[in-house]
């Protein structure tokens, strides 16, 4: 690291050096001229007039005129103006003038599912991203790239943990239970939603979530993410499609050269905020108003410690990447290795990953087969630390420190960690004592060969392969004075396999009859999803050392029984065969129709219902073409779209009747229970995958020669057939049972992106960029009530926040309205110590993204605002240690709980006390670069570039931070927006470079 | 050209046949699960492993929560204080004391799934073909099942091994339930084996039908009423058959103890009829002790005092004081837990938390109890605790005195049998015997065993008042029909008063 760093320097003064010497003078003439609009004849105000080859120039006045001193061996100019096709003219004489003309309006290709159209052609609502939009900096996951870009995409990372799982709500959640996010789909792979490594199950401490599965790929190998919105563009994608779809294309070798890229980023990353804790005095005295003087003299252990800050640091990230690409008339490659190595900002905690991928792409035959293949392999190393969902009233390693007395010093004075009981932990000796670790190795890849059957007719066959083995150990010393940890030790193994299989054949027609444009694919898949877990739990090891228990399991002493307990194992297959067929019909350019159809069978339905057909329907009228538009619009196209789409993400087989052995488990007073045999589904010929009907009305326009460009879209999106576990009538073999209930969630929504370029001219653009979304959301025709957001910590078993019930929005808020204190400081609930709707939900209404993008000559700067409105966080963190009681137990409190009237006493019982407005407005990314002129330089391209990343958030949320969604699932129905000791998140700024040779 | 279109052609063919063979009848065989053929039939397993199994649910009766709390928690024996941050637990515990409970109560909810999934599980035993003692042993568990069923919610659903899950369950009444109950006691009392008292009585005997069915009897004018807020009468009929069913109990070896503790020990007693030998009585101390004792306890519940001072001195059933001699949980009394606390070596304890030392008071709110309110009860000791007892002979002979006092006839009076009780208890005699002293003498020979709701709506005193309770409504003698429940079954009609 060390030999690195100065590596780094050494590069980086080099840099600079050649910077200030790379300014040399020729000898010098002027030409000027005036640059007018071809068609017009007007002068064009702002052109940019540049000498050919070189950054100098300068842009024309109000009369259109320009004038600019050049050197004597300079020939060409080269101008150019927004909307109008750029002209190198000839240096003649000193005057130049040139007539420019509206140019062919810069057509971006989205990609679509089996194949891509022009956004000026596509029917449905689609976003493309492309490279040079993606969020910048620290970034683990693909989806973190496009994290507020895309209007009516709402991205929820669970928490500031590397690598923490994501939520992605494309135009609102559309189902009751887990099986929200979208599907993804990796250069034509789609991948399966489950994960691919273990959550934890951290003995006393509670049990964590699996991180973000899609942790394997590297963010420096995608060149665009697409995002398919509508069902009229999901439809192709049929019983997956009703989450939206997000299609990740990797980058290609380009260009006649090839090429060698190295980048190298190096990130400091610190909390944002901490709790604001009471320090030692503070504490004691706060403690001695409830208990009296002696009482706190008795708990005064002499320190003053800052908890929270022991189990903090700056943790630093690094990352290399180098690429060799390049390409030639018949095929192009690309070889890229990555290296990313991020601390995470709480001690011990981190990620990992080696990336390796290989895209090439040849064709024979004189052009007419193609043989293209996609793969990468990863390795990734999560360093997990026992930050959990639903710790008890002893709390995680977070929810320690911060309660724990703040007057207990780290270590006592022999330099041995203070344990001062099994209900208050020492973090840094649950840091210190437990090593939990996850290793991955998963391989994605596809071989394609595609052969043009006619001009008109190709056929393309693909085999894709999603291969990953995971392992999770987590180890605990007997030497951690924890409850069932004691003494004892305990250890977790947990594998997990995926091996999914992939085979699509399909044709493509594409043919021209006169007016008519034609485009056809028609097509079968055939996916296998493959799922394997085992997991083993012991306890009472010789040893005390973390690692020697997991690297020498034998040392798990079960001579004495109940040491060793299988936890379980499963191994679940599922198929999806599909025919699918989508025809485009262009006419004269300007009315463009789709129509998709896909049928989907798997093996998640019954038996009556193996096959879904999924239909969608969209229509294009390109209104630019149309003669009647006035030339204010530069372009104007209106888009209709309906379609059905399905939702399969349902757990495997719950239509047979089976049975299973239960998992083993050692609880916390060694005793191991478990084993039964339990019926685990039931027959249920009928059931089948959600249904989403969605219709879709937008506006693209453009002005100005698209200078101002965007688009709008109304949407109406309802699911039906909501699959859920519902309670069976008793007597029953099992409390639940899977069905299909006709009950509808309709999200209603309206997003407006709008792109804008303020100023382009010579040395200095400004573009921006911003969209808008809102999605309203509601539960109809349904006569269920499910409970969930369960609420964990000290008097609070069996609490809840949040309820699922018809006329209210999803995982509305359900809770006491809280009036404050009476007089005892008992708390006042107005309406009674009854739970109610508090009209309260936890999913933002409105968000929105703003990225400002500068660029002066050489100098880039851009800046990018995320923010997410009309919601509400439940703080957990508050309810279970922020209160009176917590703090007249010896527990340490935040400063505000501190003579709020609340007797110690009272019982925080889950109300509106806890619930606070979620609003907030994020500086979530700034990017400052500099692209040096090369022409002296050994290098093809260099750029260095310092990002910062969430540099400044508005919120009225006094938690760390509002973008916090910690599971608290109950009954497996999901919940949102609850914070529990949620992992913190960081500020980072990072150092880069780009070097091309 | 003409080796183009063969080219063609031979593509468009292996298209075809790859589209043929990839083609598949989606069906993927579970390898890891055991798969019932034949759809949604009913299959039989094995009778001894499914008859084992069922003895296994009658731990979920050790829980301090669902029956346990519905049967107690209730009455005028406990009070779950809320104490600070501890033991809100969203007002469940305090809903239950204060008599304002709804349909949508956990433990409520806990209760009725718990009950009818283990009902269940004796349908499947009965229609596996079991032998005779088999079969008898799933009737006596069915029955204890359904009794406890019909007991809290009046009406129980019920459903044939061959009917499947999307069959509404069909829904006795009340009286038929009791009438179901009794003749599959009736059935299986044959077939029982004869088992005389054990610490380690957890098979179904005869002795343990005779129990239930005794039981059964002495509130049969509650569960026959044709209001279930009564007025109860009770049938002189009735009430010859409990006391024709105690005495069967007693001609089976069993008799009062004279050690009271003794019965919750380990130890040999020959009161002991029927107990669980899964879970255990941990429950029961760590419900009440404080966490500052040893076992570090949840610092819970409590009784109230109006209840405490129902004994009087002399009475072993009031407690024992701890042993202090240093041994494992010699710190921990036994019976009613009051004023200063120990640790086994006989110093006094202080609160972690408060810093107060540690003195169980009288005194108890149920809202904004600091640490050390309330008397803690202890009858299993974490020393040496027995197995967790659902009957034991001092509750049948209290049932005899009180099918005499209501009208059957024997050649003992309930007064001579109730001090018959207390003289093994060490009390002092009674000179008479009002319902009052009977219902009293339950609760001071039963208390925190897990049935006082029962004799309190038995006596009529279930809508009465008493500390932190002062809702009487009538209709609470039954719980409602759980809400989920209620919407998963139209058969379901929910209890008057909810």
């Amino acid at each position: 690291m060390e030999k690195l760093n100065s590596h780094f320097l050494k590069l980086c003064l080099f840099i600079f050096v050649s910077f200030f010497v790379s300014s040399v003078s020729f000898g010098q003439r002027t030409v000027s001229g005036t640059i007018t609009d071809a068609e017009t004849g007007d002068p064009l105000i702002g052109a940019n007039v540049i000498i050919t080859g070189t950054s100098t120039g300068t842009i024309t006045d109000l009369d259109g005129n320009y004038s600019l001193s050049v050197p004597d061996d300079a020939v060409t100019l080269s101008i150019s103006y927004t909307g109008f096709t750029e002209q190198i003219a000839p240096i003649t004489g000193d005057v130049v003038n040139v007539a420019l003309s509206a140019g062919q309006i810069l057509d971006e290709v989205v990609v679509v599912g089996y194949g891509a159209v022009k956004k000026s052609d596509a029917t449905g609502a689609v976003v493309g991203v492309t490279e040079e939009d993606f969020n910048k900096g620290v970034v683990v996951s693909p989806e973190q790239l496009i994290q507020g870009r895309a209007a009516g995409v709402q991205i929820t990372t669970a928490s500031g943990e590397p690598g923490a799982g994501a939520s992605i709500r494309i135009r609102g959640a559309g189902s009751i239970r887990n099986g929200n996010n979208p599907l993804f789909v990796v250069d034509g792979v789609p991948l399966n939603g489950s994960s691919s490594t273990g959550g934890g199950n951290d003995a006393g401490l509670g049990s964590s979530s699996a991180r973000n599965p899609l942790n394997f790929l590297n963010p420096q190998d995608i060149a665009s993410i697409d995002i398919l919105k509508d069902a009229s563009a999901t439809a192709i994608y049929g019983s997956r499609g009703a989450n939206g779809v997000v299609l990740i294309t990797t980058k290609k070798g380009s260009g006649q050269k090839n090429k060698i890229d190295y980048s190298f980023n190096l990130g400091f990353s610190n909390i944002t905020k901490k709790y604001d804790l009471l320090n030692a005095d503070e504490f004691l005295d706060a403690y001695a108003q409830f208990n009296g003087q002696a009482a706190a003299a008795s708990l005064d252990g002499g320190a003053d410690t800052d908890w929270q800050a022991e189990i903090l640091r700056t943790a630093i990230t690094q990352g290399h990447n180098i690429a060799f690409s390049g390409s030639t008339d018949a095929g192009n490659y690309r070889l890229s290795f990555g290296v990313h190595d991020q601390e995470g900002i709480i001690k011990e905690s981190g990620f990992q990953r080696y990336t390796g991928r290989f895209n090439a792409e040849q064709r024979f035959l004189n052009d007419r087969l193609t043989i293209a293949s996609q793969i990468t392999l990863a390795q990734t190393k999560d360093d997990n630390v026992p930050i959990t969902d639903n710790s008890g009233f002893r709390g995680d390693l977070m929810g320690n420190a911060l309660k724990l007395n703040p007057t207990l010093p780290v270590r006592d004075s022999n330099g041995e960690l203070v344990q001062p009981s099994q209900t208050e932990y020492n973090p840094v000796a649950i840091l210190e004592l437990s090593e939990d670790y996850t290793n991955t190795l998963r391989g994605l890849g596809n071989v394609s060969a595609e052969y043009k059957l006619t001009n008109n007719l190709s056929f393309k066959s693909l085999i894709g392969f999603d291969r990953s083995f995971s392992s999770r150990n987590s180890a605990f010393s007997r030497d951690l004075n924890a409850a069932g940890i004691i003494n004892k030790g305990r250890l977790y193994m947990n594998d997990i396999q995926i091996n999914d299989r992939l085979w699509e054949n399909y044709f493509s027609y594409n043919n021209t009859f006169g007016a008519a444009n034609l485009s056809a694919v028609l097509g079968y898949s055939y996916q296998q999803f493959n799922y394997y877990t085992k997991g083993f739990e012991m306890t009472n090891f010789n040893t005390a050392d973390p690692l020697l228990m997991i690297n020498n399991i034998a040392s798990a002493n079960i001579s004495g029984g109940n040491a060793i307990v299988p936890t379980n194992s499963s191994n679940t297959t599922d198929e999806l065969q599909s025919y699918f067929t989508r025809v485009n019909l262009g006419i004269a350019d300007k009315y463009i129709f789709t129509g998709t159809l896909r049928t989907d069978g798997s093996t998640r339905f019954g038996d009556n219902n193996r096959y879904g057909l999924f239909p969608s329907l969209a229509f294009k009228w390109r209104l630019i073409d149309e003669a009647f538009i006035p030339d204010l619009f530069s372009d104007l196209g209106l888009r209709i779209g309906y379609g059905v789409t399905g939702n399969q993400e349902i757990p495997y087989n719950l239509f047979q009747p089976r049975s299973r052995y239960s998992g083993w488990d050692i609880n916390e007073g060694g005793d191991v229970n478990g084993g039964g045999l339990n019926a685990v589904s039931f027959a249920n010929d009928d059931l089948k995958w959600e249904t989403t009907t969605q219709i879709n009305l937008g506006l693209d326009f453009g002005f100005m020669n698209n200078r101002l460009s965007g688009s709008v879209d109304v949407y109406r999106k309802n699911t039906n057939d909501l699959l859920l576990q519902i309670v069976s009538a008793q007597p029953s073999p099992q409390p639940f049972r899977w069905e299909n209930l006709d009950a509808d969630i309709i999200n209603n929504g309206v997003e407006l992106a709008l792109n804008y370029v303020a100023v382009d001219i010579s040395k200095f653009s400004w573009d921006i960029n911003f969209n808008i979304a809102r999605n309203i959301n509601t539960i109809q025709n349904y006569k269920g009530i499910n409970d969930t957001g369960g609420i964990n910590g000290q008097g609070l078993t069996g609490a809840f926040a949040q309820r699922i019930q018809e006329g209210q929005p999803l995982y509305a808020f359900f809770l006491r309205e809280f009036g404050g204190f009476d007089a005892e400081g008992i708390s006042i609930y107005p309406n009674g110590d009854k739970q109610e709707f508090v009209g309260a939900q936890p999913i933002p209404t409105l968000s929105l993204g703003l990225t400002n993008s500068f660029s002066f000559g050489n100098v880039d700067f851009n800046f990018f605002f995320n923010g997410q409105f009309g919601h509400h966080i439940y703080s957990n963190t508050a309810n279970a240690f922020f209160t009176a009681g917590s703090l007249a137990n010896g527990r340490n409190v935040t400063k505000d709980v501190v003579g709020n009237g609340e007797s110690n006493l009272n019982a925080p019982d889950v109300s509106t006390r806890f619930l606070e407005r979620g609003d907030f407005l994020r500086l979530q990314n700034a990017n400052l670069g500099y692209t040096f002129e090369t022409g002296s330089l050994p290098f093809s391209n260099l750029r260095v570039f310092l990002t910062g990343q969430n540099l400044f958030l508005w919120t009225q949320y006094s938690g760390q931070d509002p973008e916090v969604d910690t599971n608290k699932s109950l009954n497996g129905i999901p919940s949102v927006g609850i914070d529990y000791t949620a992992y913190p998140r960081a500020r980072t700024f990072t150092l880069g470079v780009n070097v091309g040779f | 050209m003409i080796k183009f279109k063969y080219l063609t052609f031979s593509f468009l063919l292996v298209g075809l046949i790859s589209l043929n063979y990839s083609c598949t009848d989606l069906n993927v065989d579970p390898t890891d699960s055991i798969v019932s053929e034949g759809g949604s039939g009913f299959i039989p397993g094995d009778p001894g492993e499914l008859l084992a199994s069922s003895y296994k649910d009658l731990g979920s009766f050790t829980d301090q929560n669902n029956m346990y709390a519905l049967g107690t928690h209730v009455t005028d024996e406990m009070i779950p204080p809320t104490r600070g941050v501890d033991w809100g637990d969203n007002g469940v515990w305090r809903t239950l004391h204060a008599h304002n409970w709804d349909a949508t109560h956990t433990s409520v909810l806990g209760a009725w799934n718990s009950l009818h999934g283990n009902a269940y599980k004796t349908n499947e035993i009965i229609a596996s073909g079991p032998n005779a003692e088999q079969e008898a042993e799933a009737r006596f568990l069915r029955a204890f099942f359904m009794y406890h069923a019909m007991d809290f919610f009046g009406q129980v659903p019920f459903r044939e091994v061959t009917e499947g899950p999307d069959v509404d369950p069909k829904v006795l009444s009340r009286s038929e339930a009791f009438d179901f109950i009794v003749n599959d006691l009736e059935t299986a009392v044959a077939n029982l084996p004869s088992i005389g008292p054990s610490a380690t009585n957890s098979r179904a005997s005869k002795a343990a039908a005779y129990f239930l069915l005794a039981k059964l009897h002495l509130n049969k004018g509650v569960y026959k009423a044709s209001d279930p807020v009564g007025p109860y009468s009770f049938e002189a009929a009735d009430m010859n058959k409990v006391i024709e069913y105690v005495d069967l109990i007693a001609s089976e070896g069993y008799s009062l103890d004279a050690d009271y503790f003794n019965i919750f020990t380990a130890n040999a007693s020959p009161e002991i009829i029927f107990t669980s030998a899964e879970g255990s009585a941990q429950n029961r101390w760590m419900m009440t002790l404080h966490y500052d004792q040893n076992p570090s306890g949840w610092n819970g519940f409590a009784t109230l005092a109006d209840f405490y001072n129902k004994f009087q001195e002399p009475d072993q059933r009031l407690g024992q004081d701890p042993a202090l001699d240093g041994s494992d949980f010699g710190g921990i009394g036994r019976g009613f837990l009051k004023g200063q606390q120990y640790n086994s070596n006989g110093e006094p304890l202080t609160d972690t938390r408060s810093q107060k030392s540690l003195q169980f008071t009288e005194d108890v709110p149920l809202a904004g109890a600091a640490t050390e309110k309330g008397i803690r009860v202890i009858k299993y000791h974490p020393a040496d605790a027995g197995q967790y007892i659902f009957m034991r002979y001092a509750d049948a002979h209290l049932m005899k005195a009180e099918a005499i006092q209501r009208g059957g006839s024997s050649s003992s009076s309930a007064l001579d049998l109730v001090n018959e009780l207390r003289e093994a208890r060490g009390a002092n005699a009674l000179s008479s015997l009002s319902d009052d002293d009977l219902l009293d003498e339950r609760g001071r020979e039963l208390y925190w065993e897990g049935y006082r709701r029962t004799d309190m709506v038995r006596f009529g005193k279930f809508a009465g008042t008493w500390h932190e309770k002062s809702v009487t409504d009538d209709f609470r003698v039954l719980y409602p029909i759980p809400a989920t429940a209620l919407s998963s079954n139209p058969n379901l009609v929910q209890n008057p008063g909810y």
